[in-house]
């Protein structure tokens, strides 16, 4: 009897401490493997290019918003990504075509270790390092925020988005170069993966558009990161259950796809990849069912917990103006500014008759109109209730005059409009008396920057027309001190809307 | 360039195509054939030279020939510009880091170059002529600021060609 024909001996069956023994053989080897493979990643080498262009890039313009945790937290999502992939699918790609390029291929192929487990081995290093770098500067950011920020906790969702997408981006180099390794598929892939990623958004339109499943997208393609977003109601995580779910889809569809190759364990990847595809496909039809909702948010139906749609409990910060000035915690930082805006005219106005006891800040209503297009209403018809413009300085370059500018074109409009006029239903049929319009148009202080092409929608409504004598009366009554107009307002508002004018002089407006 | 891109994807999308084209060209500066090569004549410096500028025009043309009929952004002008200033980047990366790993300096250009960009909507926009993709066509800082790393870049693989490492191609 030959060796050849000789019968094998018998394997005997694992034992359980044998079969344990093995398991933690293996998943010792495999620490092992995934440490050498962390020593010898190129992701390591590009972190510092990832912190650099995450500051220059992100960082500083993150920074420069008012120190709001929505407007950060959602810029971050907006933001980190975009920094991140370039390196990290580069590095990926590069690690990706290791083998290929060395021309090791067949050298490893004898090794003891599956293919599939060596590329998920080196995938996990690649990804470990590059979710350091990401989590490094969500870290920096939340950080900074939280020292600064007057109200509120972290958002994490936009984080967790963030941090999800890493994987996602490993995977996708990782497959590209493992597939085509050569010199070229590295600029290539990350080319492709920045392209995609980069433009993913711009073809998202309206609420219901599938591509809001793009991990950079933060709330509602047209307003994303806004003061008034997330503020009153809590951060809907619908849209970003539904990123998660897309990019955690995607990442197991394509290591699962890697191991399609390996006839060991094909069935095992084919399956890895049809339930990550399931996955990825069932969050991007989960998108498309997304609506616009008034707070400004996405909400996903099939993923919406209704708590969520509970307004935030919180004590008001208000200013000690003579009528003052309530506003969300959150805003707290603008309210200085708010008060240096509309500080003559809530001065000119306390006291007297109709004048409100204070002035709330109430929540902006959002609507979604055709395509990207959206509405910002709110406040009412009262001059007690105002709304924060969602350009408060330092969002999207916002200056500070720009600010007051809209404070007076709105709040001041508001509040001196429902003095002279009576407020809610005591406006005349036949509308403001030029008397009226004088002192309402003198009364509300415009910044320069305001300009007439600003107003125009107001003159003949709320304000005289340029160049009558009502305007011509409203400047000298301007030019009066707050304490001069409150004292004239005093003696005159009683009238309501009886009061009317000459046209010659504010002082010649008198009661009928 | 077909599709409905805003305004921004007007300017920054021509960008990704011009960095892929710098990143495929300062890759392709490395040889395969190493010492042999060398060993070959005085003539290889001139071949490195000949090789990068042709590719470098044939990189824009193609890309202004892609573009043709289309409302690309910036025109002729700003193609060359960018394809010359980010290959220069490329074929500098080639001489220190090795032709392997020269992507690095085009893609990592390119993210910021797209932020450049992104500021010219959204001010204070970046005025510094060494982002030339920020810069309009016709400006002349960011023309001679793209024109001297070109040139640098030029000057550096023509005289010293791409690095080759000893123990591979890089980290990895």
């Amino acid at each position: 009897m030959t060796a050849a024909t000789a019968p094998a001996a018998p394997r005997p069956a694992p034992t359980g401490r044998s079969a344990r023994r093995g398991a933690a053989a293996a998943a010792l080897g495999s620490g092992r493997l995934l440490r050498l493979e962390l020593r010898r990643n190129a992701m390591l080498w590009l972190l510092p290019v990832v912190f650099a262009l995450f500051w220059y890039n992100g960082y500083r313009e993150i920074m420069a918003l008012p120190p709001m945790w929505n407007l950060r937290a959602m810029s971050l999502q907006n933001r980190l990504l975009f920094d991140l992939a370039v390196p990290v699918t580069a590095a990926a790609a590069w690690m990706g075509s290791r083998e290929g390029r060395r021309g090791i291929a067949d050298l490893v192929a004898g090794t003891a270790r599956p293919r599939w487990s060596r590329q998920l081995a080196g995938w996990a290093a690649t990804t470990a390092w590059a979710e350091a770098g990401c989590l490094a500067c969500v870290a920096v950011v939340y950080l900074m925020t939280a020292r600064q920020a007057s109200w509120g906790g972290p958002p994490w969702w936009p984080a967790v988005v963030s941090a999800a997408g890493v994987p996602m981006l490993t995977a996708i180099g990782f497959a590209a170069g493992a597939w085509f390794p050569g010199r070229f598929v590295t600029p290539l892939a990350t080319v492709v993966v920045f392209f995609g990623l980069a433009f993913g958004t711009q073809a998202a339109s309206g609420d219901h558009s599938y591509w809001q499943i793009s991990p950079l997208t933060a709330g509602a393609v047209d307003i994303g990161a806004a003061p008034g977003v997330a503020t009153f109601y809590r951060y809907l995580p619908d849209l970003s259950i539904a990123q998660v779910m897309f990019t955690a889809g995607l990442t197991v569809a394509v290591l699962g796809a890697l191991g399609i190759s390996a006839a060991r364990m094909r069935w095992l990847a084919v399956v890895i990849t049809a339930v990550g595809l399931t996955a990825a496909g069932t969050a991007v039809a989960l998108a498309g069912t997304g609506r616009f909702d008034p707070h400004g948010m996405i909400v996903i139906p099939a993923l919406h917990n209704a708590a969520s749609d509970q307004p935030v409990r919180y004590t008001p910060a208000c200013s000690h103006t003579p009528i003052p000035v309530c506003v969300h915690p959150a805003f707290a930082t603008f309210l200085p500014a708010m008060t240096a805006a509309v500080g003559p005219e809530l001065t000119e106005f306390a006291g007297l008759p109709g004048a409100p006891a204070r002035i709330s800040q109430v929540t902006a209503v959002y609507r979604q109109v055709s395509g990207n297009g959206i509405t910002v209403s709110g406040g009412g018809t009262s001059a007690a209730a105002f709304v924060v413009p969602d350009q408060v300085p330092g969002w999207l370059g916002t200056t500070g005059g720009e600010f007051a500018a809209q404070l007076d074109e709105g709040m001041g409009i508001q509040l001196a409009s429902d003095m002279i006029l009576g407020g809610d239903g005591q406006q005349s049929a036949s509308g403001p008396g030029q008397a009226q319009l004088a002192v309402i148009a003198g009364s509300v202080r415009f910044p320069s920057s305001v300009e007439s092409r600003d107003l125009a929608p107001l003159y003949g409504r709320l304000l005289p027309q340029p160049g009558i004598p009502a305007d011509r009366a409203a400047r000298r009554f301007a030019a009066l001190s707050p304490a001069a107009r409150h004292a004239w307002l005093a003696g005159h508002l009683g009238c309501g809307a009886r009061c009317t004018g000459t046209g010659t002089t504010t002082a010649r407006s008198r009661c009928r | 360039m077909y599709g409905h891109w805003d305004d921004y994807g007007a300017l920054q999308m021509p960008l990704i195509f011009e960095a892929a084209c710098a990143a495929i060209i300062a890759v392709a500066a490395g040889s395969p054939f190493g010492e042999p090569e060398r060993a070959t004549g005085r003539w290889l410096p001139y071949l490195r030279l000949g090789t990068a500028v042709t590719l470098t025009g044939l990189a824009a043309g193609a890309l202004a020939a892609a573009g043709t009929g289309l409302p690309l952004a910036g025109g002729f002008p700003d193609i060359l510009r960018n394809v010359a200033g980010l290959t220069g980047i490329g074929l500098l990366c080639a001489t220190v880091l090795g032709a392997p790993l020269a992507w690095t300096g085009p893609l990592t250009y390119l993210v910021a170059g797209m932020y450049g960009l992104y500021t010219d909507w959204h001010p204070p926009a970046l005025g510094t002529p060494w982002l030339w993709p920020a810069r309009p066509p016709h400006d002349v800082g960011g023309a001679l600021c793209a024109a001297a790393v070109f040139a640098a870049g030029l000057a550096a693989i023509t005289l010293r060609g791409a690095r080759e490492r000893r123990g591979g191609d890089g980290p990895g």
